[in-house]
């Protein structure tokens, strides 16, 4: 473990050399919650930057699986980015969304594209929301790897951790910035970093799901609950949109335009046409059976193939919902 | 740049052959090299409107064209059905994973095949064909809905001279001059007889024929093992990930679309 203490005017000072080159994403307060903004020079200047906190509604997929992108322009994107106070749970669907689009035989050389030249900086959560509840899904609040450079707030700054060959670089580059490298910081993230843990486990007491539940969901597929816990569901899509391992997409030709033009867009299994096939036969007619299959896509089916649990804990899916389904519910509800 | 995965390349219409009245086999010249094994599938484009899965009816022996078998069934086909010789379409793959042909060898292989399901079929039995020999022995049982509804009806005679195979045909409904058996494909398989120990069934219709099917095979001794079965599911990207082919953990068109019955029978909703 590679640890540094930077001060606040330290991380500014870097910051501001990391302006230099790179777009910098951090992020900030949007009508009482979170969502990530340029950073300039000026802002860097004149506002707080908030450097934790707990994840922003914007799921960090946006980042490299555009909602929608021509996928037939032969141009990759490779605008030198970095995105600042990235949370663990963003960082755990980031490793599924990686292995979807940048392994096995095809790469898609788009992802691929903004994925290399974007450098993440994540932070630890310093609070949370009553959505949030990676600890059920054996989580923490703050991250074991999948970052660049890790923030751990400290006294008047911050531990920073350097998780990556990227991350290690820029502290190379920096070194002046940096200083030396000093092992005895860990201990002066643990405390906060278990209360924080405390805190998320807390908001979820009440939620009675065994550890590693989702190993036992596929018992449930009859379960009479899906079709009651699925009743307020308008099928919107809001969940799958907002989820940040949701990979879904569906490529769609342009009409009218010769040649191939292909628009990769984000799809969600929960709508209607989403598996049916020419000649109209659909293996999920009915609204339960799509939804079921979102839990069983994220707790039994990536993990069989990817060997990664395909939900991470962050709340964004209860938050959004039209229906007011919180999914901690519904799996409580299937498994009983 | 690395390869684009989602751009087709140019193919030319050759030839459209009419199958039957809602069923025509287009054959295709790529304008850059491209070759498939049997069972793999590709990514059909018609310019401007959309893309779908079909799987090549040709052999792959035969490199410089590939014919693919299209049914008249939605949006895509139906214009692909009104384009003429010398029109351009496009083609990405060969996508997933083919037949196993060299697991075959020594072997029995029954081929159960339902309607415009014979299409990848057609492609298997020619490469079985280009080694006939290898295999014990070769069945294909054929069953379409009406005498009208069989397709490649200029291949079975053909087919009926070659001395290692043997050819069953059905039809649900026998209108005309129809001397061979009336009923669904299945009941073919009880004149089979075939060596259990030593056998693979290879199966591609629609899904009701494919679940029977399957179902048949069963009840006839066969093992799960010893089925293979083309699944169809509705894809999109064709490369493993864009997730609508998803049948339980696998994705029909990265992990198949051929798979053997004993991977996929315990998925809950394998036949819906």
């Amino acid at each position: 473990m590679e640890l540094y203490y930077l001060s606040k005017d330290s991380l500014k000072r870097l910051i501001n050399i990391l302006l230099e080159e790179n777009t910098v994403h951090t992020l900030r307060e949007n009508n009482g919650d979170l969502d990530y903004g340029v950073l300039t020079r000026d802002d860097l200047e004149s506002t707080e930057i908030i450097y934790s906190k707990y994840r922003a509604i914007q799921p960090i997929k946006s980042f490299f699986s555009l909602f929608s992108e021509d996928v037939t322009a032969d141009k990759t994107d490779t605008r030198k980015r970095i995105i600042i106070g990235v949370k663990t749970c963003d960082l755990n669907a980031l490793a599924v969304m990686d292995k979807m689009f940048m392994e096995g035989e095809f790469i898609d050389t788009y992802y691929k594209g903004r994925r290399e030249n974007t450098i993440i900086i994540s932070s630890d959560c310093t609070d949370a929301k009553d959505t949030c509840f990676c600890t059920l899904l054996g989580n923490n609040p703050f991250p074991s790897s999948g970052f660049d450079l890790n923030l751990s707030p400290s006294e008047e700054g911050f531990v920073v951790e350097a998780g990556s060959e990227k991350g290690r670089a820029l502290v190379r580059t920096n070194r002046n910035i940096f200083g030396e490298e000093d092992k005895r910081l860990e201990e002066k993230r643990i405390e906060k970093r278990q209360k924080m843990k405390s805190k998320v486990e807390n908001i979820n007491k009440k939620f009675s799901l065994k550890k590693e539940f989702w190993k036992e969901l596929p018992l449930y597929f009859n379960s009479e609950m899906w079709e009651e816990t699925s009743g307020p569901c308008v099928e919107c899509g809001a969940c799958t949109n907002a989820c940040p391992s949701c990979y879904c997409f569906l490529l769609s030709d342009i009409e009218g335009k010769p040649g191939f033009k292909k628009i990769k867009y984000w799809d969600s299994c929960q709508f209607t046409g989403y598996a049916r096939v020419a000649g109209g036969a659909n293996p999920r007619p009915k609204l339960f059976e799509r939804f079921r299959n979102r839990y069983l896509c994220k707790y039994d089916y990536r993990p069989g193939a990817l060997g990664l649990v395909a939900c991470t804990g962050c709340g964004r899916c209860i938050e959004c919902c039209q229906g007011k389904i919180d999914k901690r519910e519904v799996l409580e509800k299937v498994m009983k | 740049m690395e390869k684009n995965i989602y751009k087709p390349i140019n193919a030319r219409i050759e030839k459209v052959i009419e199958e039957t009245a809602n069923i025509k086999t287009f054959v295709l010249k790529p304008e850059e090299k491209f070759s498939f094994a049997t069972g793999q599938f590709i990514q059909m484009t018609v310019p401007g409107l959309g893309e779908s899965p079909f799987t090549p009816s040709s052999s792959p022996y035969e490199t410089a064209r590939i014919e693919v078998t299209v049914m008249n069934v939605g949006r895509v086909t139906s214009k692909l059905h009104s384009m003429n010789e010398g029109e351009i379409v496009g083609i990405r793959g060969p996508y997933g994973k083919g037949y196993p042909i060299k697991d075959y060898y020594g072997k029995e292989v029954v081929i159960l095949g339902g309607g415009v399901g014979m299409a990848p079929l057609r492609s298997f039995l020619l490469t079985l064909l280009k080694e006939s020999n290898k295999f014990k022995r070769i069945v294909l049982c054929y069953g379409a809905k009406t005498p009208q509804d069989i397709v490649y009806k200029n291949s079975f005679p053909v087919w009926k001279k070659e001395k290692h195979l043997e050819i069953l045909r059905s039809v649900d409904k026998a209108v005309g001059k129809w001397t061979e058996t009336e009923g669904l494909v299945t009941v073919l398989l009880d004149k089979v007889k075939p060596d259990l120990r030593n056998s693979v069934a290879v199966v591609c219709g629609p899904p009701i024929m494919m679940k029977f099917g399957t179902f048949k095979l069963i009840e006839l001794g066969f093992k799960p093992e010893q089925i293979y079965l083309s699944m169809e599911r509705n894809m999109s990207c064709g490369l493993g990930k864009c997730g609508h082919c998803g049948l339980g953990k696998y994705f029909v068109c990265k992990d198949g679309p051929v798979f053997t019955y004993d991977k996929i029978k315990d998925i809950p909703d394998v036949w819906a």
